[in-house]
């Protein structure tokens, strides 16, 4: 469970880029937030990510008092959700395998373990026959589909994706979030950032709408009116 | 932390090394360029060092003692020397130890000073090396006040220009290493920023998933060693070749007039651990401080 309370961020340079944020989404939800470049999306994500903390309020995510965590146990938290970002973030010299796996060899995970889960998680996101590729030889929406995997490797109970399809073809961005779709179905809640509307009409889902710092809308069916 | 990630890290610190080889291999050309420039001026300094010690040791001076001197007096001048601080050893030679040696040096010529045994042509002298050359004029001084000294032969200006030469020598020589020090940890500490910017991204993600901030810098603290160990170990062996070559070509081709100090030249092996040592603890330190310090920038996410 997400849950933002009276949350505040106002950067040293003093842009204010959160006022008052509450907001709380339940385990096992699809939730897009949407809003215009500058509206604060950004900083949300780096709060849930825990890459800042906020000015004001506090946050509380599977568990973990966010702006309460020291340094030292950011890390479990951090493995408690998976990250995917709008530029992939795969590293260029490690094949697919090998990226998948990074992820848990980094976290202390056995190898056995390793070699039980990656094959099944890159068969999940129909990649198996791509594990020997290296990251250039992919299309993006296959590249993206790895950062999926290595998301969803370490089994979190939450996703966050921050324009998953924002470097991809539009005709493969339907095939990324069907997958998140798919994923959040065997219970693992989603959390996607976007601002392609036409994506997010053909999915009924809840809706957060952030604009200048603020939530404006969070409505649950948010398909194009006729 | 787990026995398979202790594994873990110590092989991807090798990896690391073969995927960034290009890297790797600057990373240790860098350093064993500097190794070797620092190497070779200290060996360079050292043995200059050892040249001019050697001209020191040469110089003598000669305390010539009064004709009328019996063995008493000889005897009190004796113990008066041996009270000044700075005589490092000291010779007493008789007139006919004298002759004979003068006659030895002129050779053939030498039976022209047949039957001058007797005649009192050479007196009895005292050689004297001192101890620290550059209070030779003080020395000389102290000598000259003891009562049956006539008269003291030093070479004063020698000594002068030796002392000289050789505070230069020390003081350049420091200087130089000391520049060539700071200079290389410049370069290697740039070489370390370059490596770990080029695996920013690779640390990124790192904390994304929550690594821990020593599980991201043991490899690069790995990798780091194992290059500084590796620069250490080829500087070590270029040096030993390089100089080793130089001290056999210096032999073979030996001039007359370089001789005395060609013969001063350190062997390598004299210097062997302390250069080894030297090398290893700064590659090791290097590198692998270099390298937790730089990553450090990176983990703030």
């Amino acid at each position: 469970m997400i849950r933002f309370t009276n949350v505040s961020k106002t950067y040293p340079s003093g842009t204010e880029a959160l006022r008052d944020v509450n907001l709380e989404i339940q385990d096992g939800e699809f939730v897009f937030i949407v809003g215009a470049s500058g509206a604060g999306k950004s900083t949300l994500i780096k709060m849930l990510l825990r890459e800042e903390v906020p000015s004001s309020g506090s946050i509380e995510i599977n568990g973990y008092r966010v702006n309460k965590l020291r340094r030292r146990q950011i890390p479990m938290f951090r493995r408690s959700l998976g990250v995917v970002f709008q530029d992939f973030r795969l590293i260029p010299n490690m094949n697919v395998y090998d990226n998948v796996a990074f992820a848990l060899r980094v976290t202390n995970v056995s190898t056995r373990d390793i070699r039980r889960r990656v094959p099944y998680i890159l068969s999940l996101v129909g990649l198996a026959a791509k594990a020997k590729s290296m990251p250039e030889q992919l299309s993006g929406g296959e590249q993206q589909r790895v950062a999926l995997a290595r998301a969803l490797v370490n089994n979190p109970k939450l996703i966050i994706a921050d324009e998953p399809t924002g470097n991809i073809d539009p005709e493969l961005s339907f095939e990324i979030v069907d997958l998140l779709n798919e994923i959040n179905k065997c219970g693992t809640t989603v959390l996607m950032v976007t601002h392609e509307h036409d994506l997010v009409a053909q999915f009924n889902r809840r809706v957060i709408t952030i604009e200048k710092g603020h939530i404006v809308a969070d409505d649950l069916d948010w398909r194009p009116q006729q | 932390m787990r026995g398979s990630s202790f594994g873990y890290l110590v092989k991807e610190g090798s990896r690391n090394i073969w995927t960034n080889r290009m890297m790797s291999i600057a990373s240790v050309g860098v350093l064993v360029a500097c190794m070797l420039l620092i190497g070779t001026a200290v060996l360079f300094s050292i043995n200059l060092n050892q040249v001019m010690g050697y001209m020191e040791d040469q110089n003598e001076m000669v305390a010539f003692i009064d004709d009328d001197a019996s063995a008493a007096a000889i005897k009190k001048i004796d113990a008066a020397l041996g009270e000044i601080s700075n005589i490092g050893s000291m010779t007493y030679v008789s007139r006919e130890q004298a002759i004979e040696e003068y006659k030895k040096i002129m050779g053939d010529s030498g039976t022209l000073l047949d039957g001058l045994e007797e005649d009192e042509v050479f007196p009895n002298s005292y050689r004297i090396q001192v101890d620290d050359l550059s209070r030779l004029e003080e020395t000389v001084e102290d000598v000259e006040s003891i009562t049956g000294i006539m008269k003291v032969n030093a070479p004063t200006d020698v000594a002068q220009t030796i002392t000289s030469v050789k505070q230069i020598v020390y003081v350049a020589g420091t200087g130089i290493v000391g520049i060539l020090v700071a200079v290389s940890l410049l370069i290697i500490a740039n070489t370390i920023k370059i490596t770990v910017f080029n695996r920013r991204r690779e640390i990124n993600i790192m904390k994304y998933v929550g690594a821990t901030d020593t599980f991201i810098r043991l490899p690069f603290l790995v990798e780091g060693t194992l290059l500084g160990l590796i620069s250490a170990v080829i500087a070590y062996l270029a040096l030993w070749g390089g100089y080793t070559y130089v001290l056999n070509w210096l032999e073979e081709n030996q001039s007359i007039a370089l001789v005395s100090f060609t013969q001063n030249f350190l062997p390598f092996s004299s210097v062997t651990k302390d250069l080894l040592l030297g090398f290893v603890l700064g590659g090791v330190g290097i590198g692998g401080f270099g390298s937790m310090i730089f990553v450090r920038r990176y983990l703030k996410v």
